[in-house]
């Protein structure tokens, strides 16, 4: 048994337990196997955290692996870490570069936009970080949040990648997982995740000055964003109410009724048909 | 780690898997844990199947097992008075031989009728089971159990229901308990249940055929309502300017027209 082998197992055994209760099964998981912690925990998409910003007005902000420190969330409106992390953690905490900051800044912004304009409510967030040093090439996520007053809950994870491929275009590659729970008294739950990933490569300008360079990543990432989110509310309708509906009823139909009194009805259907 | 503590984590992560796929689970966990592990994750899955009235084959005809017909390690099917072990795992019967169980004429009755609405409400393969309810006489265990797995297509659902019957008073009490589960690049959980307590109950199979149907009704209805209570309350199709969102440096256009018209 090879430590790869056991993430595979878990992997595929978290896709089939029951997605309420992802949470402890990552805890159950990580109890049985210790070494699969930082695997699992950097792969599984649970439903995001909120936390406030103190230095913003205690202003909301969403909580991942991706902006996490030990035991601490960078803030993407502040820039900082809270709990407050102690000085010697904090020289080496992860933060992005001068100008990747900016970016993270206008994408705040213009997602948050966005996030008002679709969810009509909700929290959204962005965190961005620099793939290697000396290169352009950057990669990030964006949060969305939405709950509403009967325990339904949204959750949107872009997980996304920039690569330049030369000084005209590049390489936009995100994984989204939305994370969906819809609940009815707590006697109709339906709830989990559905995962897709998409690849585009688009234009960016050359000779660009930095601000413009930043407004073309938004563009570009934004309207990618906006499309996926708009396929996968799609999916996700489909597969929550017709999909489950239409197995439900592979399973107990008082309608269709059984596959003997299917055939039957059918047969004299054709028979009619027959006779006319 | 303590036997103990590992022994409810095993139950617990078993107890939340889906029917149909439990064979995956036990390599699943078998992979991460180890062979030493085998007989906890088997007592796991025991434990799921006896909870969740799984059906096991007996020489061809399928028969539920439960706490109802469970006699030591083995399990008896009352209609045909044998006695068997179980091999888990595989769902098969072991070891067959003969008991003293059988249906008394009124469990006979139900079992029929029974029989005849197997046959017209469940496209899925479908097991049910007439049981005494032990130390209790004058009480009757109805089971239905249902399932329809693909899972080259990535689903599995099921449907169980369970009733007690009392003869004297009675009255009927009873659940119902639907899952669905689609797994096709991500992991969806459909789940229902609903509770029942009916008094002076004349025939049974005609009120539990009732209480099935109207469950059903209000499900088809709950589908719907979840969709447009909720689910649409989450994210719009579209921004109420009915277009997309105009991306670039314009963008904090939508936020200087939602203050003006707010007055902010």
């Amino acid at each position: 048994m090879s430590s790869e082998e056991a993430f595979d197992a878990a992997l595929d055994l978290l896709r089939r337990l029951d997605p309420t209760h992802i949470q402890k099964h990552l805890l159950n998981l990580i109890e049985l196997e210790p070494s699969l912690a930082e695997d699992l925990l950097s792969s599984t998409d649970t439903p995001l955290s909120v936390q406030r910003d103190p230095k913003s007005s205690q202003r909301e902000y969403l909580c991942c692996d991706y902006n996490r420190d030990i035991d601490s969330y960078r803030s993407p409106w502040s820039n900082d870490y809270y709990p407050p992390l102690a000085d010697a953690d904090l020289v080496e905490s992860p933060f992005p570069s001068g100008s990747l900051r900016k970016l993270e800044i206008i994408a705040n912004d213009s997602f948050d936009i966005y996030r008002d304009l679709y969810y009509e409510g909700g929290i959204s967030s962005v965190y961005l970080w620099d793939l290697e040093e000396e290169s352009r090439d950057f990669a990030g996520v964006v949060l969305f949040k939405k709950s509403d007053q009967s325990s339904s809950n949204w959750d949107s994870i872009h997980v996304l990648e920039v690569i330049f491929e030369n000084d005209v275009e590049a390489t936009y590659r995100v994984t989204t997982t939305i994370i969906l729970h819809l609940d009815k008294q707590q006697k109709i739950t339906l709830s989990g995740n559905l995962t897709r990933q998409t690849e585009k490569t688009l234009s960016v300008p050359s000779d660009a000055t930095e601000e413009q360079l930043n407004v073309a990543h938004i563009t570009n990432l934004g309207t990618l964003i906006e499309d996926i989110e708009s396929q996968m509310r799609n999916l996700l309708e489909t597969v929550y109410f017709e999909k489950t509906r239409d197995i439900y009823h592979e399973v107990r139909s008082s309608i269709t009724g059984s596959d003997k009194l299917n055939k039957a009805n059918q047969e004299e259907v054709i028979k009619g048909l027959q006779n006319l | 780690m303590s036997q103990s503590k590992f022994e409810s984590i095993i139950n617990e992560l078993v107890s939340h898997s889906s029917c149909g796929e439990i064979k995956e689970v036990y390599n699943d966990l078998l992979t991460i844990t180890g062979e030493n592990s085998k007989s906890t994750i088997l007592d796991a899955i025991e434990q799921y199947n006896i909870s969740n009235a799984v059906p096991v084959d007996l020489e061809g005809r399928f028969v539920i097992i439960s706490k109802y017909n469970k006699e030591g390690s083995k399990f008896f099917d009352p209609k045909t008075s044998n006695l068997f072990s179980v091999d888990h795992l595989n769902l098969i019967s072991l070891d067959i031989e003969k008991s003293e169980n059988k249906l008394t004429d009124e469990q006979e009755t139900i079992d029929k009728e029974l029989l005849e609405y197997s046959q017209t409400d469940f496209p899925g393969d479908i097991t049910y089971g007439v049981f005494s309810v032990p130390g209790e006489p004058n009480k009757t265990a109805i089971l239905i159990s249902c399932n329809r797995y693909n899972t080259a297509n990535f689903w599995t659902g099921r449907w169980k229901s369970e009733y007690i019957y009392d003869n004297e008073s009675k009255s009927l009490q009873g659940s119902i308990d639907v899952q669905v589960h689609y797994y096709e690049d991500g992991n969806v959980k459909f789940k229902s249940t609903e509770e029942f307590n009916e008094s002076n109950v004349s025939s049974v199979v005609d009120k539990i055929k009732e209480l099935e149907k109207n469950f059903e009704r209000q499900l088809d209805n709950s589908f719907t309502d979840l969709n447009e209570n909720q689910f649409k309350q989450l994210r719009r199709r579209l921004p109420v300017t009915r277009s997309k969102v105009n991306w670039g440096k314009a963008i904090g256009n939508y936020r200087l027209g939602k203050n003006a018209v707010e007055g902010n």
